[in-house]
């Protein structure tokens, strides 16, 4: 038998070093950021019942899970999303909790992509959720926390808005079935114009099949809405993009100019998302570093309605980005090497706290003779060592 | 500003994309006389071409390294993957076909059958459209062989003219499996970064093509 013992498997890795604080400082501006503007965290399990991800309403499919079973043989996943379990969580433990509820999460979110593609089955996920409030004042309140996160870690960000109720009002007018609006929906989402034609053709001339048949080439600026005003008749669909409109007039005051940008194609796989939808993206990644959006129906299913409104951010993605730009301070060199002669080994210890509460970085050796000591100190680069015996006498290595 | 990058299928789709970058306008001598290098630049704009296999066009541009690319349907249909799909270019034209044996009925009897092709992917998707259980083999050159050799029971494959089939005693069963061109594809976070100069580039060859 094939031993795998020193490899990772695939899609996952270890993070060292550099990667490792990369990773943390991203995960810790970024709770910062939400800690700040009142959102709480909270951890949950990384092994859930397959029940609560089933494909209809997560739009994960069920051959992207990891799966295993308990004890008792039900079939359980490796958590693919941080959303459902919180919407669980807080339809059942926080169930009297008043409204609203603002939470973050900043934990891992496990997918099992096809091999050999480049992509993490392990992946870093932060975020929030705003829970039990509707309207413009929360759809703000997230958007701008979206925002405020992404401008801490990178300055050229862009965010992207869209309305996941302007496709569905436009769609509903389509004389098709739901299985041909669904796949309508995933040619949209690639931006596929060839295909979307070639299912409209068989439609006909008819109004709604031509907004459909513009709608992945509707993003850019504000004169985008202007366009879509123009094809459009459908009262529902126009209040979908009044109210894009209003959001991106209120964003527009954050002087974020060009960087706001608005797509209408924006019609996610998650079909939790029922009104307003945003995306994150950052020179330097192929994918989207942030997803979110309202999400107003998702709460029913578990039996307790409420609006809510999140996004999550890929910390990966935004690490790697920020590394490779060199914005992740450098792994730390000791200052000071302390080394005890022997039977002081405590007051070496107690002399490394010291400098440590003095905010000096100190690394208590672990050799047996001071000229180890020494060597050591050199080879990693530590200017001084400090020798703790009847005196405690420092100098220079010469490092 | 870092070039656009557009990574090509190395060929016959590099050689009419050449065709109608020329056509646009674009400078594409350092394509042409390109020796064995891989990454060439196009004269006059701020664009980079990529040689790459096909498949490799759709992996370079789904992790972002090339902004775009030009890859046949099958191959896409074969890969999947995440990214945008944003122009039909209209050559390159062929059909996934499914075919047999000249003269048996494929559809007869309750066997299993045996479907040998390069593309399992597109030929699973096909079959369990119609509810029907197959075994796949993967053949990597000439599947037209693997009937004949009593390997398999049909092919599914690309098809132009249907003229290797019928010189190999082969007929096509049924040839609407999907129609096939080259597509112009996208990163999708290119697309929203860089979407000036990506649709000034595409509006070019979009009102090229077909000329």
């Amino acid at each position: 038998m094939k031993d795998y013992f020193r490899i990772t498997p695939e899609g996952t890795k270890d993070l060292l070093f550099e990667e490792c604080l990369a990773n943390r400082t991203v995960s810790s501006i970024l709770g910062s950021v939400f800690s700040h503007r009142g959102f709480h965290e909270v951890l949950t399990p990384g092994i859930e019942f397959y029940d609560l991800f089933s494909e209809e309403i997560s739009g994960i499919p069920m051959e992207s899970m990891f799966k295993m079973s308990d004890s008792k043989g039900r079939l359980m996943v490796m958590r693919p999303d941080s959303t459902l379990p919180i919407a669980r969580m807080v339809t059942t433990r926080l169930m009297n909790e008043r409204h609203p509820i603002r939470l973050y999460y900043n934990q891992r979110v496990y997918r099992c992509n096809p091999g050999l593609t480049g992509r993490s089955n392990e992946v870093m996920q932060t975020g929030i959720e705003l829970i039990g409030a509707k309207g413009k004042r929360a759809d703000l309140e997230t958007i701008t926390t979206a925002i405020e996160a992404l401008s801490k870690c990178v300055p050229d960000f862009r965010i992207e808005l869209g309305n996941a109720a302007f496709f569905k009002a436009v769609a509903k007018n389509l004389p098709v079935s739901d299985e041909k609006r669904e796949e309508i929906r995933t040619l949209i989402e690639s931006k596929n114009y060839s295909a979307l034609n070639s299912v409209l053709d068989k439609i006909g001339d008819i109004q709604a099949a031509d907004i459909i048949r513009k709608l992945p080439g509707l993003f850019g600026g504000v004169e985008v809405l202007d366009e879509a005003y123009k094809l459009c008749n459908d009262e529902t669909a126009l209040k979908t993009l009044e109210y894009v409109r209003e959001i991106y007039n209120d964003l527009s005051k954050l002087g974020l100019g060009e960087r706001l940008i608005i797509d209408l194609g924006l019609v996610q796989r998650n079909d939790y998302y029922s009104d307003i939808v945003f995306s994150g993206y950052v020179m330097g990644s192929g994918e989207p570093v942030l997803i979110g959006g309202r999400y107003d129906k998702l709460l029913d299913r578990f039996g307790l309605p409420a609006p809510a409104v999140g996004f999550g951010i890929n910390v990966d993605a935004l690490a790697g980005v920020m590394l490779e730009r060199g914005n992740i301070p450098q792994k730390q060199v000791p200052a000071v090497l302390v080394h005890s002669v022997k039977g002081h080994e405590i007051e070496a210890i107690k002399y490394t706290m010291a400098l440590s509460e003095a905010n000096i970085l100190g690394e208590n050796s672990v050799f047996e003779t001071e000229e180890q000591a020494l060597e050591y100190a050199r080879y990693k680069g530590i200017k001084k060592l400090a020798i703790v015996g009847d005196e405690i006498k420092t100098v220079d290595t010469g490092a | 500003m870092k070039p656009l990058r557009i990574a090509l299928t190395k060929g016959r789709l590099e050689k009419d994309t050449v065709g109608l970058l020329e056509a646009a306008g674009f400078d594409c001598t350092a394509v042409r006389e390109k020796g064995r290098r891989l990454i060439l630049p196009i004269g006059g704009a701020n664009i980079e071409v990529v040689l790459a296999k096909a498949a490799d066009v759709i992996t370079y541009v789904e992790n972002g390294v090339c902004d775009l690319g030009v890859v046949g349907k099958d191959t896409i249909m074969e890969n999947g993957r995440s990214f945008y799909e944003i122009l039909d270019l209209g050559f390159g034209k062929c059909r996934f076909a499914l075919a047999g044996k000249a003269g048996t009925d494929f559809f007869s009897g309750y066997e299993a059958k045996t479907i040998a092709t390069k593309y399992p992917n597109v030929t699973r998707g096909f079959f369990e459209g119609k509810g029907m259980d197959i075994r796949i083999i993967k053949i990597e050159g000439s599947v037209e062989l693997a009937p004949l050799l009593g390997l398999a029971d049909a092919i599914v494959d690309i098809v132009e003219t249907g003229s290797t089939l019928r010189e190999n005693g082969l007929e096509i069963i049924e040839d609407n499996v999907a129609p096939i061109s080259a597509r112009l594809i996208a990163n999708t976070a290119s697309l929203k970064l860089r979407k000036a100069e990506i649709e000034e580039l595409t509006k070019k060859m979009e009102a090229e093509r077909g000329k």
